[in-house]
């Protein structure tokens, strides 16, 4: 479904990314470690238009999305759950799932308008707490329920693959623990996903395939099975701390 | 008594264009972190066309005053569309920090010399579409144009805020103004977004035009103390703050009728100054403003 050619990335002079590729099967969870600052939130970026790679491809569905815009990608059926939330504070949380939805609700946009107000009615049983505040500004959420948020919103545009950087990021560990069971739930569903979280286990548990970042480099890539008995990989990623 | 009265609705009057000008800067520094310094001309250029078309001094009249704002309209929304697509997206694209200052500025100063071209250097009469003769509400005189001015501009407002709070598009607006890059993920094109604040800026320039010409004169020079003080207003009540520019707005236009008459006409545009010298050292986010001028 997404598949990343040597993929560079640069803020400035400062070159990030040096030459990335990997691929999401359709239905398939693939998840993306490494250590802060690798690069992992970059890559994201890279893919959804927020930045613009400076080299390689990036093909969606078997076209090249490389160097388009974001919403131009985003029409095109990629969403992307930014790192740090991004939720529109000063609208409602309804009105933040609509615009999740807006490629869907304007006029001669490319994607199909589908059941606007039953995919709302999903994401909110989804996310049940969101649906007792869906009139309340989103600035008002807290932390946890903004991450929420932001998850529910990029499910609204119905994509063929969801990026989600750090979902359970400020979460608390029961939150966590539901967070990762949401993702498990589209999983089954079918949802293409591709996964940054700091909970490398969780994420490798959950995921089919993972890759390690390590300074703008793949390091490592295996099944997810693979790489959680990698002695390497458990050393550096899987111990205490995550 | 009566006379305060009388200098208090028009001071609101005044206000309110000022009010409606200073929505216009602050309509493009929501999505883009930029303001059209050539706002005043762009008013101009509203009540010039107006005059055009439903005065006598081009052939016409072709339309009446009521029939002529809409098309008004569109010939600002048209000029804020070229402003900023000439202007602003140059500036935008290549991450200048002041580029869109200097070329905003130097449009108006076109705009302004093609109008004193077209139409010449001299003030010009705007028929009025209502009667001229004052209205006695508690003892002031009230020209029904005044009214008309404060009706307008408010209806303006409101239908804005019904747009952005109701249409998908008006909140792709409000998204935009809050998180650009969030907003492009949701699909929105928000570099159109930026033109169409521009295209929403200089209309309500254009608006504010036709709404005041019948009450003073029109002109090439009619713009550029209007554009000035309007966007004292916008720093007075903050650029962030849409109940701010109306408090900003009658705040200026009140302290200039009444300075105008109690001490002099001479010294009518000091306390506004004054006020806005205050502001900037006490908030210089502006009295509702949340945060201090700093974007892009
Ligand atoms: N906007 C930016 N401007 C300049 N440099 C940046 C910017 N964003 C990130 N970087 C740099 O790029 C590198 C990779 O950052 P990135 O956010 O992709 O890391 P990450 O793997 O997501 O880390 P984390 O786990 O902390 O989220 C870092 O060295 C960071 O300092
Ligand atoms: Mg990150």
């Amino acid at each position: 479904m997404l598949q990343v050619k040597d993929l560079k990335a640069a803020y400035g002079q400062v070159q990030v990314l040096h030459g990335i590729s990997l691929s999401v099967p359709k239905g398939q969870v693939v998840t993306l470690i490494g250590s802060n600052g690798a690069g992992k939130s970059t890559t994201m970026r890279a893919l959804s238009g927020m930045l613009k790679p400076t080299a390689g491809t990036v093909m969606l569905g078997g076209q090249s999305i490389t160097g388009l815009p974001a919403h131009r990608i985003t029409r095109r059926g990629l969403a992307h759950s930014p790192e740090g939330r991004r939720v529109f504070p000063a609208q409602t949380v309804r009105d933040n799932l609509l615009l999740g939805a807006f490629t869907r609700l304007t006029i001669g946009s490319s994607r199909a308008r589908g059941d606007i107000e039953g995919d709302m009615d999903r994401s909110l049983d989804l996310f049940p707490r969101l649906r007792e505040r869906q009139h309340q500004l989103a600035g008002t959420l807290s932390g946890g329920e903004q991450q929420m948020l932001a998850m529910a919103r990029a499910l609204m545009l119905n994509p063929e693959v969801l990026l989600l950087d750090e979902p359970s990021m400020g979460l608390a560990p029961i939150l966590v623990e539901e967070v990762f069971q949401i993702i498990g739930r589209l999983k089954a569903q079918g949802m293409t996903m591709l996964l940054v979280e700091q909970f490398a286990a969780a994420a490798l548990a959950v995921a089919d395939y993972g890759y390690v970042l390590e300074n703008g480099h793949i390091a490592v890539h295996g099944p997810a099975e693979q790489l959680r008995n990698d002695p390497k990989v458990r050393d550096a990623y899987l111990g205490s701390a995550h | 008594m009566d006379i305060l009265l009388q200098l208090l609705l028009s001071g609101i009057a005044l206000g309110m264009i000022y009010a409606v000008i200073a929505f216009g800067y602050q309509s493009t520094f929501a999505t883009s972190g930029t303001l059209n310094f050539g706002q005043g001309d762009a008013l101009m250029l509203g009540a010039m066309a107006g005059l055009s078309l439903s005065g006598s001094i081009m052939g016409g009249p072709y339309v009446n005053y009521w029939l002529m704002v809409p098309l008004v309209l569109l010939i600002g929304a048209f000029q804020g569309v070229v402003v900023e697509f000439i202007g602003v997206r140059p500036a935008i694209k290549t991450k200048s920090e002041f580029g869109w200052i200097m070329s905003t500025i130097a449009l108006g100063i076109i705009f302004r010399n093609t109008a004193e071209n077209l139409w010449g250097r001299d003030d010009l009469p705007f028929p009025s579409p209502l009667p001229t003769e004052p209205l006695h509400i508690f003892g002031a005189n009230v020209l029904p144009m005044e009214l008309l001015v404060v009706g307008g501009a408010i209806l303006m407002m409101v239908l804005v805020e019904l747009f952005n709070r109701r249409t998908i598009y008006g909140k792709a607006v409000v998204a935009t103004a809050s998180d650009r890059d969030a907003a492009g993920l949701m699909g929105i094109n928000t570099g159109l977004v930026i033109t169409f604040s521009y295209a929403l800026s200089s209309m309500s320039a254009a608006f504010a035009g036709v709404l005041i010409a019948p009450i003073t004169l029109t002109g090439a020079s009619m713009g550029a103390v209007l554009g000035l003080k309007a966007f004292a207003v916008a720093i007075i009540g903050g650029l962030t703050s849409g109940m701010g520019v109306i408090v900003g707005g009658l705040l200026l236009g009140i302290a200039e009728t009444t300075t105008g008459f109690y001490i002099s006409t001479g010294y009518k545009d000091v306390p506004g100054l004054v006020l806005l010298l205050l502001v900037l050292a006490i908030k210089p986010s502006g009295l509702f403003g949340k945060k201090a001028i700093k974007k892009v």
